[in-house]
C-alpha cells in the first residue's frame, strides 16, 4: 500500500503567494493609474477649471468688463453643477471604499 | 445634448431679449429726435431674430436629424413708420410752416414690446432653471442625502 503524496486542495494555486501579491498589486497600480486614477484627475481640474472661469466672469463683472449679466450666472450655475457633480462622485467612491473596509475576513 | 446645451439655449435666447430692450429703449429714447445720426430723420428699429444651428449640437442634429440651436440676431431694421408732423413754429428745426418731423414711434407699441422683451427673458431663464434643476434631481440618483 503506497500513500500518494497530498496535493494542494485547490484553495492555492501552485505558486508562491507573494508572487501572486506582487503581480496582483502592479496589476490593480497600473490599471488604477490608467483608468480611474487618470480619469478622476482630469475630471477634478476640469471641475476646478470651470470654477476658476466662473470666477473670473465674476471678477470682470464686478469691474464692469462683462456685457451680460446672464453669461455670468450661467457659468456660476455651471460650475456649481460641476462641482456637485465631483461631490456625488466623492460620495460613491468613499461608500464604496467603506464598504470594503467594513468587510468581515 | 448636455445640460450645458440646454444652458448655451438659454443663453443665447436671453442675449437676443436684452438686445430687444435695448433697442426698444433706443427708439422711446428717440421718440422726440428732431434729427437722426446721420442727418436723415431716426427710424424706430426692429430687431429680427433666426434660429442659430449651433456647431456644438451637430452630435445632437445627428442623432435626430432636425438641426438644433439657439437664436441669433439677423440684423436690427429700421421700420418704415411714418413719421410724426408737430407744429412748433419756435423750433430750430421747423419748416417754413412752423411745422417739426418727429420718428413716427407708437409709446403704446414699444411699452408693448418692453414687456414682450421681459417676459421672454422670464420665460428662458425658467427653461434654463428647469434644465438645471433636472441635472440636480438626476444627482440624487441613489443618494442618502
Amino acid at each position: 500500500m503506497s500513500i500518494s503524496e497530498i496535493a494542494g486542495v485547490g484553495f492555492l494555486p501552485s505558486q508562491s503567494l507573494e508572487a501572486i501579491e506582487s503581480r496582483a498589486q502592479a496589476a490593480t497600480q497600473t490599471a488604477a493609474q490608467a483608468d480611474f486614477s487618470s480619469w478622476l484627475g482630469s475630471g477634478i481640474d476640469k471641475v476646478n477649471e470651470q470654477v476658476l472661469a466662473a470666477d473670473k466672469q465674476v471678477r470682470d463683472l464686478a469691474l464692469g468688463r462683462t456685457q451680460n449679466l446672464h453669461e455670468v450666472m450661467i457659468a456660476l450655475e455651471e460650475a456649481k453643477l460641476s462641482l456637485s457633480l465631483m461631490v456625488q462622485i466623492r460620495n460613491r467612491a468613499l461608500e464604496a471604499y467603506q464598504d470594503i473596509l467594513k468587510m468581515q475576513i | 445634448m448636455d445640460y450645458y446645451t440646454a444652458f448655451a439655449i438659454s443663453g443665447s435666447g436671453m442675449a437676443v431679449e436684452k438686445l430687444r430692450l435695448d433697442v426698444t429703449a433706443v427708439n422711446i429714447a428717440n421718440a422726440n429726435s428732431s434729427r437722426g445720426a446721420d442727418g436723415t430723420l431716426y427710424r424706430p428699429l426692429r430687431v429680427v431674430t433666426s434660429m442659430r444651428v449651433d456647431p456644438r449640437f451637430e452630435d445632437a442634429l445627428r442623432a435626430y436629424g432636425v438641426p438644433l440651436g439657439g437664436v441669433q440676431v439677423d440684423e436690427i431694421r429700421p421700420t418704415d413708420a411714418p413719421p410724426r408732423v408737430l407744429y412748433e413754429p419756435g423750433h430750430p428745426d421747423a419748416d417754413d410752416r412752423g411745422y417739426v418731423t418727429v420718428p413716427g414711434i407708437n409709446p403704446v407699441t414699444e411699452m408693448v414690446s418692453l414687456m414682450v422683451a421681459t417676459r421672454s427673458y422670464q420665460a428662458n431663464v425658467v427653461a434654463l432653471n428647469a434644465a438645471k434643476f433636472m441635472a440636480q434631481r438626476a444627482l440624487e440618483i441613489g443618494g442618502t442625502r
